[in-house]
């Protein structure tokens, strides 16, 4: 190697600081490669039955005056949920699809939709439910373990599982048409 | 036979970086100049080499041959010809394969200069920059081959590099088609701007690396890529303004910026980018700062990578994610190992990295471009955190916590006004030593001119504290830098006799980086006149009109007229169109008319707002929803966004600014020589 500097260093970094620099460096790397992993992993893939999971309702959103809804309750039921925040605004862009697409197959009962509220304040997600006229049973993902069992990447994703419930077709990011929504449930419904 | 020739000469070019690379640390190590020179030349050849193959793939592009899986997926039949060119960074593999082509330009570019005074630094940055190179190639060549095939099989029909036994060619009848929101102008320059300031920044790290490996740790390489640098940022600049401009036209939530992942992945390398910029300037001028140099520009190309990592990997969901892949842990394995081995060469070298003079006042302008540093440290761990916070949750909560918008703006704007402070004082602030009453002396003019601006918009326009407090900064920034500006043109006006334009034009030439930097912070006022007014003003309503109704928003009244719905068969796109009348007040303004395009082939609807655009305001207007059989009515979702084309125009000033500050100098030394001399002028003149 060519080395012109001069050979004996002033002074180099102390032996402590050295150790904390690599035990951060690595933990860094820790972290970032769990992510990865789970990354890999991706969300729950269709075919899988989906567990029993609880969903606490916003007054108001509330599902036949029930404040909680047992997942496994809903068999026999086509359920599409939703996940969203009053943050994200990907979310809004198709708020206004899936509220339209709940008022065309409410009246048909085999259908429910179903939003959870992921990382958000209750007042705050009021405001967007208003803002968007939704109708549709809405809660918190408490503690996130609705979203985690789901592994969700982030919001917008929704959700579609069959009346067995089995989980039949995942959307990343928001829908771009009513028609995608409609097309989806139609399926299930056949 | 394109794509295999295609194919052939990716893996070709593969082999070459790895030669270079290992030419020339054979060549140094050894001490054979020819090895080394072997080595450059072999990095000559890979642009050459790579423009061969991204020919071959644009000859599939545009001649629709969809038996390649990557033409299938990112062009149809319907697209015009410059799309499916553009269509080359529409996804995964032709983005990758884009990314080492402009690098390997950039490579051959810096190849070509000449060396004589820095040979030992050639081998190293022919090093790493292959070794980067390498590694972009070799993702194209192993996982993710823009030549892949389908062939059908008795399994079915699969994509393969090259053709397995037993097997015939597929040929799709039509490609999927490019997203169509990757259909729009902005979108079209936006990835390639980001990427070049992307992989410019590989040269300066380039020579980082070199001068830590050789020891030759004076100021050298910072001097050899300066105009790097500048070059780096524009473009990295630029392409953040794009994308900006692109999420304002196409994304339909009347904004320009979200706080997404992606866009914070390709923010950070530009904030450790601009303190970079700003630091290497101290250690020209006074030496000092060369550890902190090193570690930012370290900084700023793993954050490059860990940019493009995650735009890819899918560590995160976004609307920029591309498809989940196999090569995330492969960018991983890259980062970790240059960060490593980069902090391993620093830590090595730290004690010949000791700055050579002392910090003597807190006013210096040495101690206010520290400061400015840490500012945009703050912003970046403040960003660093938000995308990282949520595994950290997880990991120890079992919880996971995402931060959104809310997060960032609370924590970033304090120091963003904190940093519009500094751009109004350092200027003033003399090199070496500062004191109050010199400091005071220059800036009390331009602090009540602020005052006064501030007064006046108080009465006439927002009593916002907020807003206020911005407008204030942006007023006094102005202000200085004007005043600074004239202090110099006045003085070259009495001592040269120039008039007092030609003063301002010699002015600005004879110190082309000072007075372009100062052209630059003029440009973000304007653009933080813009964000100001988006932030802090910004109204938006959303109604379902039936025809003939009026919805009304600050003085604006709109009125739907009308709506039609038609195909475009050649296209493969069905519009939606709504109008609407536009009043003020009262007064016919003209009419506006937003759109829903659904493109066929992707089945993805496109958004296309109705926009009115003046310096006081746009009025941007959705057609949010709209169904036959209620032909009736229509959803419009309506925003008025205050100022936001001041944002624009201050990109457009922001160009202009930095193309002054790295144009090409013809006596680089010599004009570095003076400017050295100048210093000492004003460290005296301080006084």
């Amino acid at each position: 190697m060519t080395d012109t500097s001069p050979p004996a260093p002033r002074r180099g970094v102390p032996l402590w600081a050295q150790i904390i620099i690599w035990v951060f460096l690595v933990g860094l790397l820790a972290i970032v490669a769990l992510g990865l992993r789970r990354a890999q992993q991706g969300t729950v893939q269709p075919g899988q039955a989906i567990d029993n999971f609880t969903l606490p309702l916003y007054s108001g959103y509330e599902l036949d005056g029930k404040s909680e809804i047992q997942f496994d309750d809903l068999r026999g039921k086509v359920v599409v949920i939703n996940f969203w925040a009053s943050w994200c605004k990907p979310c809004e862009q198709e708020a206004a699809e899936l509220q339209q697409a709940w008022t065309e197959y409410e009246p048909t009962g085999e259908v429910l939709f179903l939003g959870a509220d992921y990382v958000d304040t209750e007042p705050e997600a009021r405001v967007y439910l208003k803002k968007f006229g939704v109708t549709y049973p809405n809660g918190p993902d408490l503690a996130t373990r609705i979203s985690q069992y789901f592994r969700i990447k982030g919001v917008p994703e929704t959700y579609f599982i069959d009346k067995e419930g089995v989980l039949q077709y995942v959307q990343i990011g928001p829908f771009t048409s009513l028609e995608q929504i409609r097309a989806q449930i139609d399926t299930l419904l056949e | 036979m394109i794509a295999n020739f295609g194919y052939g000469v990716l893996v070709i070019t593969f082999l070459v970086t790895l030669y270079s690379v290992f030419a020339a640390i054979y060549g140094d190590r050894r001490q054979i100049p020819a090895m080394v020179e072997s080595a450059r030349r072999a990095m000559l050849l890979t642009w050459p080499l790579l423009t061969l193959t991204a020919g071959a793939l644009i000859y599939l592009l545009i001649n629709d041959h969809y038996e390649v899986q990557f033409v299938y997926e990112v062009t149809s039949r319907s697209m015009p010809t410059y799309l499916k060119i553009t269509a080359w960074w529409g996804g995964q593999a032709g983005s990758l394969l884009f990314w080492s082509w402009l690098m390997s330009a950039f490579a051959s570019l810096v190849t070509l200069r000449k060396w004589d005074r820095d040979r030992e630094f050639l081998p190293w940055v022919i090093v790493v920059a292959c070794v980067t190179m390498a590694f972009f190639i070799g993702m194209n060549v192993f996982f993710e081959n823009p030549f892949a095939q389908f062939y059908q099989t008795f399994d079915g029909v699969k994509s393969y590099n090259l053709k397995p036994a037993n097997s015939i060619l597929f040929t799709p009848e039509n490609g999927q088609g490019l997203n169509p929101l990757l259909r729009h102008p902005g979108m079209i320059i936006h990835p390639p701007m980001l990427y070049l300031g992307f992989v410019s920044f590989v040269i300066p790290y380039a020579f980082a690396i070199a001068a830590l490996i050789t020891g030759r740790t004076d100021d050298r390489w910072i001097r050899l890529t300066r105009r790097w640098t500048l070059w780096a940022w524009l473009f990295l600049s630029f392409g953040l303004v794009l994308g900006g401009r692109w999420a304002y036209d196409v994304l339909g939530w009347g904004g320009y910026w979200g706080w997404d992942p992606v866009e914070i992945a390709a923010f950070m390398p530009w904030l450790t980018g601009t303190a970079f910029l700003h630091s290497v300037m101290i250690q020209e001028k006074r030496g000092m700062l060369k550890q902190w140099n090193m570690i930012l520009i370290i900084l700023t190309y793993d954050l490059v990578i860990f940019g493009t990592f995650l735009t890819r990997s899918g560590v995160l969901s976004s609307v920029h994610a591309f498809a989940q892949s196999a090569i995330g842990p492969l960018f991983f394995a890259f980062i970790g190992f240059t960060l490593i081995s980069s902090i391993a060469l620093i830590i090595y070298r730290w004690g010949s990295l000791k700055s050579e003079t002392e910090m003597t006042s807190l006013l210096s302008r040495e101690a206010l471009f520290l400061l400015n540093n840490l500012l945009f440290m703050s912003i970046l761990v403040v960003c660093f955190w938000g995308v990282i916070f949520p595994l950290i949750s997880e990991l120890f909560s079992g919880q996971k916590v995402t931060v959104g918008p809310p997060f960032y703006e609370r924590a970033t704007s304090p120091l963003f006004a904190t940093l519009m402070m500094l751009m109004g004082i350092a200027p003033l602030s003399a090199w070496g030593r500062s004191t109050v009453k010199t400091l005071g002396r220059a800036i009390w003019k331009p602090i009540v001119g602020a005052v006064v601006v501030t007064a006046v918009l108080f009465a006439t326009y927002t009593q916002k504290i907020g807003a206020l407090i911005g407008f204030f900064l942006v007023a006094l920034v102005i202000f200085v830098t004007i005043y600074e500006y004239w202090r110099g043109a006045y003085a070259r006006q009495r001592s040269q006799g120039e008039n007092i334009f030609t003063a301002f034009w010699n002015l600005t030439g004879r110190d082309r980086r000072r007075y372009g930097g100062y052209i630059i912070h003029i440009s973000m006022m304007l653009m933080a006149i813009g964000i100001i007014g988006i932030e802090t003003f910004q109204v938006e309503t959303q109604g379902t009109l039936g025809q003939g109704e009026t919805i009304s928003l600050r003085n604006y009244e709109l009125t739907y007229r009308e709506i039609a719905q038609w195909d475009d068969l050649p296209s493969g796109v069905n519009y939606r169109r709504a109008v609407l009348d536009v009043y003020e007040d009262g007064e016919y303004l003209g009419q506006l008319a937003p759109r829903i395009d659904y493109y066929y082939d992707s089945q993805q609807n496109m958004t296309i707002p109705g926009q009115r655009s003046t310096m006081r305001d746009d009025l941007y207007v959705l057609l949010v929803d709209w169904e036959p059989a209620t032909a009736a009515g229509a959803t419009f979702k309506i925003y008025v966004n205050p100022l936001v084309n001041w944002l624009w125009l201050g990109s457009l000033l922001f160009l202009a600014g930095i193309i002054i500050a790295a144009w090409p100098e013809k006596e680089r030394e010599r004009a570095a020589f003076k400017a050295e001399a100048r210093v000492q002028q004003q460290t005296s003149a301080a006084d």
